[in-house]
């Protein structure tokens, strides 16, 4: 690759690693596997990047690519999987405001609990609409799938996050808004 | 639970993300060494792709007799084999001959034999054209050259599978008579005057039972050159016999 190819490569890599890492997150629910495959996105780019550096929205492609990773991750029998055995208990921070940190606590088990047991392509749906605000034409090409089957897939992740997020709210004694 | 709740909330999921730690040198360093190892994966397989496809070739272009060497010239059609080996029987034969008639003829000076694959044409006195010429790969013949008390002349000794017409070899002979030998070869002599009060041509045929005919002839001339014109034969049919039946000689 060219000395300015490799470079366009690098710039790009640096500005976006961070936020394709949070959406891998919001995928796995595991910070590890989701540098792995953000990590593992931008290989594939890099040995694509002479094709595909002139796109107009690369992100997107990018997007699609870490997409693509996570499914076929998810697809392979010998998928790597934490076991997780226990729980580590959270250690006490005086200087936050204990209203902030439930919600944030509130927010982590929701991804962790709730979002997890979504279907994959539900869940990425959500993911990209909610989180990356993509409109649905661009969750469609990242899924490469129709407008219409994510408006569908958008719902039916609602509801099956809604259903599962009151379960675990009754279950915990809080409100559901 | 809102849309923006849900939204809310996956923002409010990674607020305790770990440091990232990422290196876009380490990566593409890593990406070229996966390149490499592809590569060198890739040259591993067609080598031993090549090496099994070798394996299995090889047998086949390798000399199967022990005797040829390696990386000699090795002969794939089933005709010109043969023919080397016929020469070589050939030469065999040649002095071997040499050798049963000089001890027979001891008055004979510069024995010398000059055999070959195929049948080696008579050029006689009175024709000037060559007579044709056969190449059949399990004949071979040649001359035996001689000098006697008159000058040089030669024996002309044939060896074919092509059969032997009796009618036509006693055909103008004095004395033509087939004596069957302990082997089951048969030998047939024959003289033949042509119109001469000498015998102008002695010749013995000896038959095997594989079809293989023995043929020698002595004329009173030189049938290597056509020259040489004498009186009479330098050999007759009795040590032409003996030559014919010479068991130090393996015709076959």
């Amino acid at each position: 690759m060219r000395k300015a190819d490799e470079q366009g490569f690098r710039e790009f890599a640096a500005a976006n690693a961070a936020s394709l890492r949070r959406t891998a997150y919001l995928f796995c629910g595991d910070w590890h596997t989701a540098e792995d495959l953000m990590q593992s996105s931008l290989m594939k780019m890099y040995l694509a990047w002479k094709r595909i550096k002139d796109l107009d929205n690369l992100i997107a492609y990018a997007r699609k690519v870490l997409l693509r990773t996570w499914l076929d991750e998810k697809r392979r029998p010998w998928r790597r999987a934490e076991q997780r055995d226990g729980e580590l208990p959270d250690a006490a921070d005086a200087t936050v405001d204990p209203d902030t940190t439930s919600a944030k606590l509130w927010a982590r088990e929701l991804v962790h609990t709730a979002l997890l047991q979504v279907p994959p392509r539900q869940r990425a749906v959500l993911v990209l609409r909610y989180f990356e605000d993509l409109p649905v034409a661009e969750v469609a090409v990242a899924m490469g799938c129709t407008e219409g089957t994510v408006k569908s897939q958008t719902a039916r992740g609602l509801a099956t996050l809604r259903t599962i997020v009151e379960k675990l709210d009754s279950s915990s004694g809080r409100v559901a808004s | 639970m809102s849309e923006q709740e849900i939204r809310e909330g996956m923002l409010l999921a990674v607020w305790d993300e770990p440091p990232l730690d990422f290196d876009p040198d380490t990566l593409i360093r890593r990406v070229e060494q996966k390149k490499s190892r592809r590569r060198a994966l890739v040259t591993v397989g067609v080598a031993t792709a090549m090496i099994v496809v070798a394996s299995f070739s090889l047998p086949g272009l390798l000399p199967r007799d022990r005797n040829t060497q390696l990386g000699s010239e090795t002969q794939t059609t089933s005709s010109p084999a043969p023919a080397e080996s016929m020469e070589r029987k050939a030469q065999l034969v040649g002095d071997r001959l040499v050798s049963s008639l000089g001890g027979r003829m001891t008055n004979l000076k510069d024995l010398y034999s000059s055999f070959n694959p195929g049948r080696v044409p008579v050029y006689p006195p009175y024709q000037t054209k060559a007579p044709d010429w056969s190449t059949r790969d399990s004949d071979f013949s040649g001359y035996l050259y001689l000098t006697d008390d008159i000058g040089p002349t030669a024996l002309r000794v044939t060896v074919s599978k092509g059969g032997l017409n009796t009618k036509s070899f006693c055909e103008g002979a004095v004395e033509c008579k087939d004596v069957r030998q302990q082997d089951g070869t048969v030998v047939s002599t024959a003289e033949y005057l042509q119109g001469s009060p000498e015998v102008q041509l002695a010749q013995v045929a000896r038959r095997f039972e594989s079809g293989l005919v023995v043929q020698i002839a002595a004329f009173a001339y030189n049938p290597s050159n056509g020259n040489g014109q004498r009186q009479t034969v330098p050999v007759r049919v009795g040590v032409l016999t003996e030559l014919v039946t010479d068991p130090g000689i393996r015709w076959e």
